[in-house]
C-alpha cells in the first residue's frame, strides 16, 4: 500500500480483525454489483469507499427523474445518461484507486457466466426475481457467493448465499412471484429502506473478504421501517432444490 | 357429533410468524411475532393461509421448520410456519 492509501484506509486498518492485511484483501477483491439503483447506490458507494479494488456495475437503464428519490449515485445532471456511466463517474471521483467496469448492457443470460467467472462476489441489487434467479443459477454453477437484497414499500430483506454452505435463493424462493405481485412502481418504496439494505449488503461483502464475523448464510434478515424492527428467519438448504440440490 | 366436528376436536396447533405486510390480514399474529394457531388435522399450508385470511397470491414463500415448503404440505403438531410476501424491488 502507498502512504496515501495507508492514510485513506486508516479507519479500516484500525479495526479489530482488519489491519493492513485486511485492507490488502479488499484492494485485491473484485465485486460485481448488479443494478445501479436504490440498492446498488449505497452498496457501490460503501464498497468503493472501503477500497474494494475492482468494481463492476451492470445495469441497462438510464437515469430517470423518478429514480432520484432513492438512487443516490445519480443527480439531476445525469438524467437520461446510462446509470452505469453516472455511477462510475461518482465512484471514481470518490476513490481513484479503483478499477471500475461499467456493463451498460446489463446482466443477462448471455453474459452471466462470463461476468460471474471474472468476479469474486456479486451483490444482487436487481429489481426483479427473474434477474435474481439468473444470478442465483450463475453463482451456484460458478461456485461464487452473492448477497441477495430486496425492498418494497417500508420493508427490506437481505441474505448471503455461499453455494454449498447454506441455502441458495431457490431453496428459499422456489417459484417466481405471481403476475399480480406488487412492485415499487405500484406501491412505492421509502428511499432510506434500500439505503439501509444496500449498506448491509456492502457490510456482508466486506466481512466475506476479511473472513470476520457471522455472515447472513441461512439467515433471511427482514427489516420493517415502520416498526423499526429486524427479524431473522433461519432457513436450511433444501436437498430437493432444483438449482443447488446436487451440490 | 358429525364427522367434521370430530376432525375439529382432533385439531393441532402450529406456530405462525407473518412478515412484511402479511400480518395485516391476521392482526392477532403481529409482525414477525410467533402466534399459536389451531388447524384441523390434515390441514395443509394452503389451508392455513386460507384460515388466516391471507390471499394466496400474496404469499411468496412458506417455511416450515426452517425449510421451504410446498403449499400442499400437511402440517404437523408444533410445526413452525413462516410466511413472506415477495419483496422484489431494488
Amino acid at each position: 500500500m502507498t502512504e496515501e492509501q495507508l492514510v485513506r484506509y486508516r479507519r479500516n486498518i484500525l479495526l479489530a480483525g482488519f489491519g493492513e492485511a485486511g485492507q490488502e484483501k479488499l484492494l485485491a477483491a473484485r465485486v460485481l454489483i448488479i443494478g445501479a439503483g436504490g440498492l446498488g447506490s449505497p452498496a457501490a458507494y460503501y464498497l468503493a469507499a472501503a477500497g474494494v479494488g475492482g468494481l463492476g456495475l451492470a445495469d441497462p437503464d438510464v437515469v430517470e427523474p423518478s429514480n432520484l428519490q432513492r438512487q443516490i449515485l445519480h443527480s439531476v445532471k445525469d438524467l437520461g445518461r446510462p446509470k452505469v456511466t453516472s455511477a462510475r463517474e461518482k465512484l471514481q471521483a470518490l476513490n481513484p484507486d479503483l478499477t471500475i467496469e461499467a456493463v451498460a448492457g446489463g446482466f443477462h443470460a448471455q453474459n452471466a457466466p462470463e461476468l460471474v467467472g471474472r468476479y469474486d462476489l456479486m451483490v444482487d441489487c436487481t429489481d426483479n426475481f427473474a434477474a435474481r434467479y439468473l444470478l442465483n443459477e450463475a453463482c451456484v454453477r460458478g461456485g461464487k457467493p452473492f448477497i441477495y437484497g430486496g425492498v418494497l414499500a417500508y420493508a427490506g430483506q437481505v441474505m448471503t448465499i455461499v453455494p454449498g454452505r447454506g441455502p441458495c435463493l431457490r431453496c428459499v424462493f422456489r417459484e417466481p412471484p405471481g403476475e399480480g405481485a406488487p412492485t415499487t412502481s405500484q406501491v412505492g418504496v421509502l428511499g432510506a429502506v434500500p439505503g439501509l439494505i444496500g449498506t448491509i449488503q456492502a457490510t456482508e461483502a466486506v466481512k466475506y473478504f476479511l473472513g470476520i464475523g457471522d455472515l447472513l448464510i441461512g439467515r433471511l434478515l427482514t427489516y420493517d421501517a415502520l416498526t423499526m424492527s429486524f427479524f431473522e428467519a433461519k432457513v436450511k438448504r433444501d436437498p430437493a432444490c432444483p438449482v443447488c440440490g446436487g451440490l | 357429533m358429525t364427522e367434521n366436528d370430530a376432525r375439529e376436536e382432533t385439531g393441532l396447533e402450529v406456530e405462525v410468524r407473518l412478515f412484511s405486510g402479511l400480518e395485516k390480514f391476521f392482526p392477532a399474529a403481529g409482525l414477525g411475532k410467533a402466534c399459536l394457531v389451531q388447524v384441523p388435522e390434515g390441514a395443509t399450508g394452503s389451508d392455513l393461509i386460507r384460515q388466516l385470511n391471507i390471499p394466496a397470491d400474496q404469499v411468496f414463500t412458506m417455511f416450515v421448520n426452517g425449510r421451504h415448503a410446498a403449499p400442499e404440505q400437511v402440517l404437523q403438531p408444533g410445526d413452525r410456519v413462516a410466511l413472506f410476501p415477495p419483496i422484489g424491488g431494488g
